[in-house]
Protein backbone atom coordinates (compact mmCIF):
# COMPACT_ATOMS: atom_id res chain seq x y z
CA UNK A 1 0.00 0.00 0.00
CA UNK A 2 2.96 2.91 0.99
CA UNK A 3 5.86 1.50 0.92
CA UNK A 4 9.19 3.84 1.83
CA UNK A 5 12.56 2.24 0.79
CA UNK A 6 15.55 4.23 2.61
CA UNK A 7 14.23 7.56 2.11
CA UNK A 8 15.90 10.42 2.77
CA UNK A 9 14.77 14.15 1.89
CA UNK A 10 17.03 16.99 1.93
CA UNK A 11 15.75 20.25 1.68
CA UNK A 12 17.66 22.41 -0.65
CA UNK A 13 18.77 24.78 2.10
CA UNK A 14 20.57 21.56 3.29
CA UNK A 15 17.96 20.82 6.11
CA UNK A 16 17.25 16.71 6.68
CA UNK A 17 13.53 16.58 6.19
CA UNK A 18 13.50 12.66 6.38
CA UNK A 19 16.24 10.31 7.52
CA UNK A 20 16.93 6.94 5.71
CA UNK A 21 13.08 6.40 6.14
CA UNK A 22 12.42 2.44 5.75
CA UNK A 23 8.97 1.54 6.86
CA UNK A 24 5.91 -0.01 5.13
CA UNK A 25 1.98 1.00 5.80
CA UNK A 26 -0.76 -1.97 4.98
CA UNK A 27 -4.19 -1.91 3.51
CA UNK A 28 -6.64 -0.67 6.01
CA UNK A 29 -4.28 0.46 9.25
CA UNK A 30 -4.47 3.64 11.28
CA UNK A 31 -0.79 4.95 11.89
CA UNK A 32 0.01 8.15 13.72
CA UNK A 33 3.10 9.51 13.36
CA UNK A 34 4.35 12.00 16.16
CA UNK A 35 7.68 13.58 16.92
CA UNK A 36 8.71 17.00 18.10
CA UNK A 37 8.18 20.13 15.73
CA UNK A 38 10.38 20.02 13.40
CA UNK A 39 11.19 16.01 13.21
CA UNK A 40 10.15 15.58 9.94
CA UNK A 41 6.08 14.46 9.86
CA UNK A 42 5.04 17.18 7.66
CA UNK A 43 8.07 16.04 5.01
CA UNK A 44 6.91 12.46 5.23
CA UNK A 45 3.26 13.47 4.06
CA UNK A 46 4.61 15.62 1.55
CA UNK A 47 6.73 12.64 0.32
CA UNK A 48 3.48 10.57 0.31
CA UNK A 49 1.83 13.04 -1.71
CA UNK A 50 4.46 13.97 -3.95
CA UNK A 51 4.33 17.68 -2.88
CA UNK A 52 7.98 17.16 -2.19
CA UNK A 53 10.37 14.73 -4.14
CA UNK A 54 12.72 12.10 -2.21
CA UNK A 55 16.32 13.43 -2.81
CA UNK A 56 17.20 9.78 -2.50
CA UNK A 57 15.58 6.13 -2.04
CA UNK A 58 12.00 5.14 -3.11
CA UNK A 59 8.42 6.11 -2.20
CA UNK A 60 5.43 3.84 -3.57
CA UNK A 61 2.02 4.69 -2.70
CA UNK A 62 -1.18 2.68 -4.08
CA UNK A 63 0.87 1.32 -6.61
CA UNK A 64 2.52 4.46 -8.34
CA UNK A 65 6.18 4.79 -7.85
CA UNK A 66 5.86 8.60 -6.41
CA UNK A 67 10.24 8.71 -6.47
CA UNK A 68 10.41 9.01 -10.28
CA UNK A 69 6.68 9.69 -11.37
CA UNK A 70 6.15 12.05 -14.36
CA UNK A 71 4.19 15.45 -13.83
CA UNK A 72 1.17 14.63 -15.95
CA UNK A 73 0.71 10.97 -13.23
CA UNK A 74 0.67 13.55 -9.80
CA UNK A 75 -3.16 14.59 -10.53
CA UNK A 76 -4.20 10.45 -10.56
CA UNK A 77 -1.89 9.99 -7.46
CA UNK A 78 -3.87 12.46 -5.69
CA UNK A 79 -7.11 11.75 -6.77
CA UNK A 80 -6.46 8.26 -4.59
CA UNK A 81 -5.45 10.02 -1.73
CA UNK A 82 -7.58 12.19 0.69
CA UNK A 83 -5.33 15.33 2.01
CA UNK A 84 -6.48 16.75 5.14
CA UNK A 85 -4.23 19.74 6.66
CA UNK A 86 -4.33 22.02 9.93
CA UNK A 87 -5.12 25.40 8.23
CA UNK A 88 -8.79 23.94 6.51
CA UNK A 89 -7.77 24.01 2.84
CA UNK A 90 -11.21 24.60 1.68
CA UNK A 91 -11.85 26.99 -1.77
CA UNK A 92 -13.42 30.31 -0.16
CA UNK A 93 -15.84 30.83 -2.88
CA UNK A 94 -17.54 27.79 -3.17
CA UNK A 95 -20.19 26.54 -0.30
CA UNK A 96 -19.53 23.66 1.06
CA UNK A 97 -21.41 21.19 -1.15
CA UNK A 98 -19.59 22.86 -4.26
CA UNK A 99 -16.64 22.12 -2.31
CA UNK A 100 -17.51 18.19 -1.77
CA UNK A 101 -18.30 18.34 -4.76
CA UNK A 102 -15.25 20.03 -6.72
CA UNK A 103 -13.77 16.47 -5.66
CA UNK A 104 -15.60 14.50 -7.72
CA UNK A 105 -15.99 16.69 -10.65
CA UNK A 106 -11.83 16.55 -10.90
CA UNK A 107 -12.61 13.22 -11.69
CA UNK A 108 -15.44 13.94 -13.97
CA UNK A 109 -17.69 11.66 -11.99
CA UNK A 110 -21.60 12.24 -13.55
CA UNK A 111 -23.40 14.04 -11.65
CA UNK A 112 -26.06 12.05 -11.02
CA UNK A 113 -23.14 10.51 -8.71
CA UNK A 114 -22.29 13.97 -7.77
CA UNK A 115 -25.99 14.37 -6.44
CA UNK A 116 -25.37 11.31 -4.90
CA UNK A 117 -22.40 11.17 -3.15
CA UNK A 118 -22.10 14.67 -2.03
CA UNK A 119 -24.94 14.59 0.39
CA UNK A 120 -23.58 10.93 1.91
CA UNK A 121 -20.70 12.84 2.98
CA UNK A 122 -21.95 15.95 4.29
CA UNK A 123 -23.93 13.42 6.38
CA UNK A 124 -21.19 11.15 7.26
CA UNK A 125 -19.32 14.16 8.75
CA UNK A 126 -22.63 15.35 9.86
CA UNK A 127 -22.89 19.12 8.30
CA UNK A 128 -25.93 18.03 5.71
CA UNK A 129 -28.09 21.68 7.43
CA UNK A 130 -24.16 23.59 6.05
CA UNK A 131 -24.39 22.49 2.47
CA UNK A 132 -25.01 25.87 1.38
CA UNK A 133 -22.72 27.92 3.85
CA UNK A 134 -19.31 29.37 2.82
CA UNK A 135 -16.03 28.43 4.56
CA UNK A 136 -16.27 31.67 6.03
CA UNK A 137 -19.75 31.60 7.72
CA UNK A 138 -18.17 27.92 9.10
CA UNK A 139 -16.17 27.55 12.00
CA UNK A 140 -13.07 25.84 12.57
CA UNK A 141 -14.34 22.39 13.51
CA UNK A 142 -17.09 22.50 10.94
CA UNK A 143 -14.51 23.61 8.01
CA UNK A 144 -12.90 20.49 9.19
CA UNK A 145 -15.48 18.62 8.48
CA UNK A 146 -15.93 19.98 5.48
CA UNK A 147 -12.43 19.28 4.59
CA UNK A 148 -12.82 15.20 5.56
CA UNK A 149 -16.29 15.29 3.44
CA UNK A 150 -14.14 16.10 0.21
CA UNK A 151 -10.98 14.19 0.63
CA UNK A 152 -13.22 10.92 1.73
CA UNK A 153 -16.43 11.39 -0.98
CA UNK A 154 -14.28 9.65 -4.13
CA UNK A 155 -13.06 6.34 -1.25
CA UNK A 156 -9.97 7.50 -1.40
CA UNK A 157 -7.43 4.25 -0.32
CA UNK A 158 -5.37 6.24 1.68
CA UNK A 159 -6.49 9.51 3.81
CA UNK A 160 -3.70 11.21 5.12
CA UNK A 161 -4.02 13.98 7.92
CA UNK A 162 -1.19 16.64 8.76
CA UNK A 163 -2.42 17.76 12.51
CA UNK A 164 -5.97 17.98 11.46
CA UNK A 165 -7.29 19.03 15.33
CA UNK A 166 -4.34 21.60 15.19
CA UNK A 167 -6.52 24.53 15.30
CA UNK A 168 -9.87 22.66 17.37
CA UNK A 169 -10.73 23.13 20.83
CA UNK A 170 -9.83 19.37 22.72
CA UNK A 171 -13.98 18.15 21.88
CA UNK A 172 -13.77 19.00 18.51
CA UNK A 173 -10.64 17.38 18.16
CA UNK A 174 -12.10 14.15 19.33
CA UNK A 175 -14.96 14.21 17.42
CA UNK A 176 -12.48 14.58 13.92
CA UNK A 177 -10.26 11.76 15.54
CA UNK A 178 -13.63 9.52 15.76
CA UNK A 179 -14.58 10.55 12.40
CA UNK A 180 -11.24 9.61 10.72
CA UNK A 181 -11.69 6.12 13.06
CA UNK A 182 -14.83 5.73 11.38
CA UNK A 183 -13.46 6.33 7.64
CA UNK A 184 -10.64 3.83 8.80
CA UNK A 185 -13.32 1.29 9.75
CA UNK A 186 -15.08 1.33 6.81
CA UNK A 187 -11.88 0.12 4.82
CA UNK A 188 -9.64 3.70 3.88
CA UNK A 189 -5.68 3.81 5.41
CA UNK A 190 -5.88 6.50 7.34
CA UNK A 191 -2.55 8.26 8.55
CA UNK A 192 -2.19 11.08 11.09
CA UNK A 193 0.54 13.34 12.01
CA UNK A 194 -0.26 14.82 15.31
CA UNK A 195 1.00 16.38 18.75
CA UNK A 196 -1.77 15.89 20.39
CA UNK A 197 -1.24 13.28 23.24
CA UNK A 198 -4.45 12.44 24.64
CA UNK A 199 -5.68 11.36 21.80
CA UNK A 200 -2.88 9.28 20.32
CA UNK A 201 -3.09 7.65 23.66
CA UNK A 202 -6.63 7.24 23.72
CA UNK A 203 -6.73 5.32 20.34
CA UNK A 204 -4.49 2.96 20.90
CA UNK A 205 -3.45 2.67 16.98
CA UNK A 206 -0.28 1.92 15.51
CA UNK A 207 2.42 4.78 16.39
CA UNK A 208 5.50 5.75 14.25
CA UNK A 209 7.82 8.11 16.34
CA UNK A 210 10.36 10.04 14.58
CA UNK A 211 12.95 12.34 15.49
CA UNK A 212 15.18 14.48 13.44
CA UNK A 213 14.08 12.98 10.38
CA UNK A 214 14.63 9.23 11.62
CA UNK A 215 12.72 6.63 12.91
CA UNK A 216 12.80 6.32 16.24
CA UNK A 217 9.65 3.90 16.75
CA UNK A 218 7.08 1.90 15.35
CA UNK A 219 4.96 0.67 17.84
CA UNK A 220 1.50 -1.26 17.53
CA UNK A 221 -1.31 -0.11 19.66
CA UNK A 222 0.81 2.17 20.88
CA UNK A 223 1.13 5.43 23.10
CA UNK A 224 2.22 8.98 22.64
CA UNK A 225 4.88 8.61 25.63
CA UNK A 226 6.17 4.43 24.19
CA UNK A 227 9.34 6.14 23.09
CA UNK A 228 10.67 7.76 25.93
CA UNK B 1 -12.44 16.68 -21.12
CA UNK B 2 -15.57 15.81 -21.00
CA UNK B 3 -18.04 18.57 -22.40
CA UNK B 4 -20.09 18.73 -19.14
CA UNK B 5 -16.75 18.92 -17.60
CA UNK B 6 -15.74 22.11 -19.98
CA UNK B 7 -19.41 23.63 -19.56
CA UNK B 8 -18.51 23.54 -15.75
CA UNK B 9 -15.39 24.89 -15.71
CA UNK B 10 -16.51 27.61 -18.40
CA UNK B 11 -19.38 28.80 -16.00
CA UNK B 12 -16.74 28.56 -13.23
CA UNK B 13 -14.51 31.14 -15.13
CA UNK B 14 -17.59 32.99 -16.07
CA UNK B 15 -18.99 33.28 -12.15
CA UNK B 16 -15.25 34.05 -11.52
CA UNK B 17 -15.47 37.52 -13.53
CA UNK B 18 -18.21 38.69 -10.86
CA UNK B 19 -16.46 37.17 -8.09
CA UNK B 20 -13.19 38.77 -8.28
CA UNK B 21 -14.68 42.21 -9.62
CA UNK B 22 -11.47 44.19 -9.08
CA UNK B 23 -9.31 42.25 -10.72
CA UNK B 24 -11.52 42.22 -13.61
CA UNK B 25 -11.96 45.63 -13.13
CA UNK B 26 -8.31 46.40 -14.04
CA UNK B 27 -7.94 44.05 -16.74
CA UNK B 28 -10.62 44.93 -18.30
CA UNK B 29 -9.45 49.27 -17.86
CA UNK B 30 -5.68 48.10 -19.00
CA UNK B 31 -7.09 45.91 -22.32
CA UNK B 32 -9.71 48.89 -23.34
CA UNK B 33 -6.41 51.22 -22.87
CA UNK B 34 -4.18 49.57 -25.08
CA UNK B 35 -6.96 48.88 -27.66
CA UNK B 36 -8.07 52.12 -27.71
CA UNK B 37 -4.51 53.98 -28.47
CA UNK B 38 -4.21 50.91 -30.84
CA UNK B 39 -6.95 51.64 -32.52
CA UNK B 40 -6.31 55.53 -32.68
CA UNK B 41 -2.64 54.73 -34.08
CA UNK B 42 -4.21 52.61 -36.52
CA UNK B 43 -6.90 55.04 -37.60
CA UNK B 44 -4.00 58.06 -38.29
CA UNK B 45 -2.07 55.36 -39.97
CA UNK B 46 -5.01 54.43 -41.96
CA UNK B 47 -5.71 57.49 -43.08
CA UNK B 48 -2.52 58.32 -44.01
CA UNK B 49 -2.78 55.66 -46.10
CA UNK B 50 -6.12 56.43 -47.91
CA UNK B 51 -4.90 59.74 -48.56
CA UNK B 52 -2.11 58.60 -50.67
CA UNK B 53 -4.14 56.00 -52.30
CA UNK B 54 -6.25 59.36 -53.34
CA UNK B 55 -3.58 61.44 -54.11
CA UNK B 56 -2.58 58.16 -56.41
CA UNK B 57 -6.26 59.09 -57.89
CA UNK B 58 -5.21 62.05 -59.25
CA UNK B 59 -2.37 61.29 -61.28
CA UNK B 60 -3.50 60.63 -64.79
CA UNK B 61 -1.91 58.90 -68.32
CA UNK B 62 -2.03 61.45 -70.58
CA UNK B 63 -1.52 60.98 -74.24
CA UNK B 64 -2.11 62.68 -77.58
CA UNK B 65 -2.68 61.58 -81.32
CA UNK B 66 -1.08 62.16 -83.83
CA UNK B 67 -2.14 65.20 -85.62
CA UNK B 68 -2.74 62.82 -88.76
CA UNK B 69 -4.20 60.47 -87.07
CA UNK B 70 -7.23 58.67 -89.30
CA UNK B 71 -10.82 58.18 -89.00
CA UNK B 72 -10.34 54.57 -88.24
CA UNK B 73 -7.11 55.11 -85.54
CA UNK B 74 -9.27 57.90 -83.79
CA UNK B 75 -12.15 55.41 -83.45
CA UNK B 76 -9.86 52.21 -82.37
CA UNK B 77 -8.51 54.76 -79.53
CA UNK B 78 -11.54 55.38 -78.23
CA UNK B 79 -12.81 52.08 -78.30
CA UNK B 80 -9.97 50.88 -76.17
CA UNK B 81 -10.55 53.13 -73.63
CA UNK B 82 -14.16 52.88 -73.56
CA UNK B 83 -13.54 49.52 -73.57
CA UNK B 84 -11.43 49.56 -70.21
CA UNK B 85 -13.78 51.79 -68.50
CA UNK B 86 -16.24 49.05 -69.15
CA UNK B 87 -14.18 46.19 -67.83
CA UNK B 88 -12.73 48.75 -65.12
CA UNK B 89 -9.67 48.98 -65.47
CA UNK B 90 -9.82 53.05 -66.12
CA UNK B 91 -12.16 54.62 -64.06
CA UNK B 92 -12.60 57.75 -65.17
CA UNK B 93 -11.18 59.87 -68.61
CA UNK B 94 -11.61 63.09 -70.14
CA UNK B 95 -11.33 63.47 -74.03
CA UNK B 96 -10.02 66.79 -74.90
CA UNK B 97 -11.09 67.37 -78.91
CA UNK B 98 -9.21 69.60 -81.93
CA UNK B 99 -11.25 72.31 -81.07
CA UNK B 100 -10.98 72.16 -77.16
CA UNK B 101 -7.65 71.62 -77.59
CA UNK B 102 -7.66 74.89 -79.87
CA UNK B 103 -9.48 77.26 -77.61
CA UNK B 104 -7.48 75.99 -74.82
CA UNK B 105 -4.44 76.72 -76.21
CA UNK B 106 -5.98 80.14 -77.21
CA UNK B 107 -6.67 80.63 -73.92
CA UNK B 108 -3.27 80.05 -72.32
CA UNK B 109 -0.96 81.89 -75.03
CA UNK B 110 -0.92 85.19 -73.97
CA UNK B 111 0.23 86.44 -77.69
CA UNK B 112 -2.02 85.80 -80.20
CA UNK B 113 0.18 86.41 -83.07
CA UNK B 114 1.78 83.38 -82.21
CA UNK B 115 -1.84 81.19 -82.98
CA UNK B 116 -2.29 83.03 -86.63
CA UNK B 117 -2.36 80.54 -89.14
CA UNK B 118 -3.06 77.44 -87.04
CA UNK B 119 -6.74 75.83 -87.10
CA UNK B 120 -7.99 72.96 -84.96
CA UNK B 121 -6.21 70.91 -87.25
CA UNK B 122 -3.26 71.79 -86.35
CA UNK B 123 -3.82 70.11 -82.77
CA UNK B 124 -4.29 66.66 -81.49
CA UNK B 125 -6.80 64.93 -80.07
CA UNK B 126 -6.11 63.64 -76.59
CA UNK B 127 -6.92 61.71 -73.56
CA UNK B 128 -6.68 62.57 -69.69
CA UNK B 129 -6.81 58.88 -68.21
CA UNK B 130 -7.60 57.99 -64.59
CA UNK B 131 -7.01 54.17 -63.62
CA UNK B 132 -8.58 51.75 -61.48
CA UNK B 133 -5.34 50.66 -59.89
CA UNK B 134 -2.34 52.98 -60.66
CA UNK B 135 0.05 49.83 -60.46
CA UNK B 136 -1.75 49.04 -63.81
CA UNK B 137 -0.36 51.90 -65.42
CA UNK B 138 2.88 50.14 -67.59
CA UNK B 139 0.79 47.58 -68.55
CA UNK B 140 -1.81 50.20 -69.64
CA UNK B 141 1.08 51.84 -71.22
CA UNK B 142 2.70 48.98 -73.14
CA UNK B 143 -0.67 48.40 -74.77
CA UNK B 144 -2.03 52.68 -75.72
CA UNK B 145 1.99 52.66 -77.56
CA UNK B 146 0.28 49.22 -79.86
CA UNK B 147 -2.17 51.42 -81.37
CA UNK B 148 -1.21 53.23 -84.33
CA UNK B 149 -3.05 56.32 -84.09
CA UNK B 150 -1.24 57.13 -81.04
CA UNK B 151 1.92 59.53 -80.82
CA UNK B 152 3.98 56.84 -78.34
CA UNK B 153 6.15 60.24 -77.66
CA UNK B 154 2.98 61.86 -76.30
CA UNK B 155 2.16 59.31 -73.57
CA UNK B 156 2.94 60.67 -69.89
CA UNK B 157 2.68 59.04 -66.92
CA UNK B 158 4.02 60.81 -63.34
CA UNK B 159 5.63 57.25 -62.60
CA UNK B 160 8.28 58.68 -60.33
CA UNK B 161 5.47 60.44 -58.14
CA UNK B 162 3.46 56.90 -58.60
CA UNK B 163 6.60 55.12 -56.55
CA UNK B 164 7.46 57.61 -53.83
CA UNK B 165 3.75 57.52 -52.88
CA UNK B 166 3.81 53.54 -53.29
CA UNK B 167 7.30 53.71 -50.87
CA UNK B 168 5.23 55.69 -48.45
CA UNK B 169 2.52 53.86 -48.37
CA UNK B 170 4.27 50.52 -47.90
CA UNK B 171 6.19 52.30 -44.50
CA UNK B 172 2.79 53.01 -43.22
CA UNK B 173 1.85 49.39 -43.72
CA UNK B 174 4.74 48.05 -41.64
CA UNK B 175 4.06 51.03 -39.32
CA UNK B 176 1.10 49.59 -38.92
CA UNK B 177 2.04 45.47 -38.38
CA UNK B 178 5.06 47.04 -36.14
CA UNK B 179 2.67 49.12 -33.65
CA UNK B 180 0.31 46.04 -33.47
CA UNK B 181 3.39 43.95 -32.49
CA UNK B 182 4.68 46.48 -29.91
CA UNK B 183 1.55 47.02 -28.53
CA UNK B 184 0.31 43.64 -28.25
CA UNK B 185 3.28 42.86 -26.44
CA UNK B 186 3.02 45.54 -24.12
CA UNK B 187 -0.65 44.81 -23.43
CA UNK B 188 0.41 41.01 -22.59
CA UNK B 189 2.67 42.35 -20.09
CA UNK B 190 0.15 44.94 -18.60
CA UNK B 191 -2.47 42.31 -18.47
CA UNK B 192 -0.35 39.89 -16.98
CA UNK B 193 0.84 42.04 -14.45
CA UNK B 194 -2.62 43.10 -13.02
CA UNK B 195 -3.45 38.90 -13.31
CA UNK B 196 -0.72 38.27 -11.21
CA UNK B 197 -1.58 40.67 -8.95
CA UNK B 198 -5.14 38.89 -7.66
CA UNK B 199 -3.78 35.27 -9.12
CA UNK B 200 -1.15 35.58 -6.03
CA UNK B 201 -4.48 36.04 -3.91
CA UNK B 202 -5.16 32.88 -5.69
CA UNK B 203 -2.70 31.06 -5.52
CA UNK B 204 -4.56 29.51 -2.36
CA UNK B 205 -6.97 28.41 -4.30
CA UNK B 206 -4.97 26.66 -7.14
CA UNK B 207 -2.75 24.98 -4.24
CA UNK B 208 -5.75 23.60 -3.26
CA UNK B 209 -6.94 22.59 -6.53
CA UNK B 210 -3.61 20.50 -7.25
CA UNK B 211 -3.90 19.12 -3.85
CA UNK B 212 -7.35 17.77 -4.19
CA UNK B 213 -6.27 16.32 -7.74
CA UNK B 214 -6.84 18.85 -10.52
CA UNK B 215 -4.77 18.42 -13.46
CA UNK B 216 -3.33 21.66 -14.81
CA UNK B 217 -6.19 22.03 -17.68
CA UNK B 218 -8.86 21.65 -15.24
CA UNK B 219 -7.42 25.12 -13.54
CA UNK B 220 -6.27 26.76 -16.48
CA UNK B 221 -9.44 26.76 -18.12
CA UNK B 222 -11.55 28.94 -16.09
CA UNK B 223 -8.79 31.48 -16.18
CA UNK B 224 -9.02 31.10 -20.05
CA UNK B 225 -12.78 31.99 -19.91
CA UNK B 226 -12.21 34.59 -17.39
CA UNK B 227 -9.38 36.53 -19.80
CA UNK B 228 -11.32 36.13 -22.50
CA UNK B 229 -14.52 37.66 -21.42
CA UNK B 230 -12.95 40.21 -19.72
CA UNK B 231 -10.63 40.45 -23.22
CA UNK B 232 -14.42 40.70 -25.09
CA UNK B 233 -15.61 43.15 -23.10
CA UNK B 234 -12.71 45.23 -23.51
CA UNK B 235 -12.40 45.17 -26.71
CA UNK B 236 -16.46 46.10 -27.28
CA UNK B 237 -16.79 48.75 -24.78
CA UNK B 238 -12.92 50.05 -26.48
CA UNK B 239 -14.89 50.42 -29.71
CA UNK B 240 -17.50 52.04 -28.62
CA UNK B 241 -14.82 54.35 -27.34
CA UNK B 242 -12.67 54.63 -29.98
CA UNK B 243 -15.56 55.51 -32.49
CA UNK B 244 -16.89 58.26 -30.45
CA UNK B 245 -13.26 59.71 -29.87
CA UNK B 246 -12.78 59.70 -33.23
CA UNK B 247 -15.75 61.50 -34.36
CA UNK B 248 -14.66 64.31 -32.20
CA UNK B 249 -10.97 64.43 -33.47
CA UNK B 250 -12.88 64.24 -36.93
CA UNK B 251 -15.06 67.19 -36.45
CA UNK B 252 -12.43 68.90 -34.87
CA UNK B 253 -9.72 68.65 -37.93
CA UNK B 254 -12.43 68.85 -40.66
CA UNK B 255 -13.10 72.41 -39.17
CA UNK B 256 -9.26 72.90 -38.63
CA UNK B 257 -8.71 72.25 -42.22
CA UNK B 258 -11.72 74.03 -43.59
CA UNK B 259 -10.45 77.32 -41.48
CA UNK B 260 -6.92 77.37 -42.78
CA UNK B 261 -8.26 76.49 -46.14
CA UNK B 262 -6.91 72.77 -46.97
CA UNK B 263 -9.40 71.02 -49.03
CA UNK B 264 -7.42 67.79 -50.48
CA UNK B 265 -7.30 66.39 -47.01
CA UNK B 266 -9.83 63.63 -46.50
CA UNK B 267 -10.56 62.01 -43.27
CA UNK B 268 -12.28 58.55 -43.22
CA UNK B 269 -15.34 58.12 -41.73
CA UNK B 270 -14.85 55.43 -39.03
CA UNK B 271 -18.01 53.54 -40.22
CA UNK B 272 -15.95 52.30 -43.02
CA UNK B 273 -13.61 50.94 -41.12
CA UNK B 274 -16.15 49.89 -37.85
CA UNK B 275 -15.74 45.79 -38.56
CA UNK B 276 -12.76 45.98 -39.37
CA UNK B 277 -11.32 47.87 -36.01
CA UNK B 278 -14.27 45.25 -34.46
CA UNK B 279 -12.54 42.44 -35.81
CA UNK B 280 -9.51 43.48 -34.66
CA UNK B 281 -10.26 44.67 -31.15
CA UNK B 282 -12.23 41.60 -30.76
CA UNK B 283 -9.06 38.86 -31.94
CA UNK B 284 -6.75 41.40 -29.94
CA UNK B 285 -8.66 41.88 -26.64
CA UNK B 286 -9.79 38.27 -26.24
CA UNK B 287 -5.65 37.11 -27.22
CA UNK B 288 -4.32 39.14 -24.61
CA UNK B 289 -6.53 38.14 -21.84
CA UNK B 290 -6.39 34.46 -22.91
CA UNK B 291 -2.78 35.25 -23.05
CA UNK B 292 -2.32 37.30 -19.74
CA UNK B 293 -4.51 34.41 -17.82
CA UNK B 294 -2.11 32.30 -18.75
CA UNK B 295 1.08 33.28 -17.73
CA UNK B 296 -0.46 33.96 -14.15
CA UNK B 297 -0.97 31.16 -13.85
CA UNK B 298 1.92 29.16 -15.10
CA UNK B 299 3.60 30.62 -12.37
CA UNK B 300 1.40 28.81 -9.96
CA UNK B 301 1.12 25.49 -11.13
CA UNK B 302 4.22 23.63 -10.18
CA UNK B 303 2.96 23.32 -6.77
N1 LIG C 1 10.30 23.76 2.35
C1 LIG C 1 11.28 23.61 3.24
N2 LIG C 1 12.50 24.10 2.97
C2 LIG C 1 13.49 23.92 3.84
N3 LIG C 1 13.40 23.27 4.98
C3 LIG C 1 12.20 22.76 5.32
C4 LIG C 1 11.09 22.91 4.46
N4 LIG C 1 10.03 22.29 5.03
C5 LIG C 1 10.48 21.81 6.20
N5 LIG C 1 11.78 22.07 6.36
C6 LIG C 1 12.61 21.65 7.50
O1 LIG C 1 12.60 20.26 7.56
C7 LIG C 1 12.52 19.81 8.90
C8 LIG C 1 11.29 18.94 9.07
O2 LIG C 1 10.14 19.75 8.87
P1 LIG C 1 8.65 19.20 8.99
O3 LIG C 1 7.76 20.27 8.53
O4 LIG C 1 8.56 17.91 8.28
O5 LIG C 1 8.51 19.00 10.54
P2 LIG C 1 7.23 18.61 11.39
O6 LIG C 1 7.55 17.39 12.12
O7 LIG C 1 6.03 18.60 10.51
O8 LIG C 1 7.15 19.85 12.37
P3 LIG C 1 5.85 20.50 13.04
O9 LIG C 1 5.42 19.61 14.13
O10 LIG C 1 6.35 21.80 13.56
O11 LIG C 1 4.84 20.67 11.95
C9 LIG C 1 12.47 21.07 9.74
O12 LIG C 1 13.78 21.32 10.24
C10 LIG C 1 12.05 22.15 8.81
O13 LIG C 1 12.63 23.38 9.16
MG1 LIG D 1 4.28 19.75 10.36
Amino acid sequence: MIRFVDTTKVYSNGVVGIKNLTLRIEKGEFVFVIGASGSGKSTFLKLIMHEETPSEGEVYVNGYSVHNMPKSEVPYLRRSLGVVFQDFRLLPNKTAYDNVAFAMQIVEALPREIRRQVPLALGLVGLSKKARAYPEQMSGGEQQRIVLARALVNNPAVLIADEPTGNLDPKTSLEIMELLDEINQRGTTVIVATHEKSIVDAMKKRVITLDRGELVSDVQKGLYTDEN
Amino acid sequence: MKIRTLRLLAKEGTANVYKNKLMSFASLITIMTTLFVLGLVLLVIVNVISNLEAKKQDLQVKFYLRVDASRMEQEEVAMFIENGRASGVVSEYQYESREQAYENAKKDLKHESLMEGLTPDNFAEGYFVSLTDPNDSDQFIAKLKLLSGIDSQWITYPKDELDKITGVVRVFNYAAIFVLAVLMIISVLLISNTIRLTVFARRKEIEIMKYVGANDWFIRFPFIIEGMIIGLLGALLSHLLTSQTYGWIKDGLNNLFSSIKISDLQLIEFDQFAIRILVVYIIFGTTIGIIGSLMSVKKHLNV
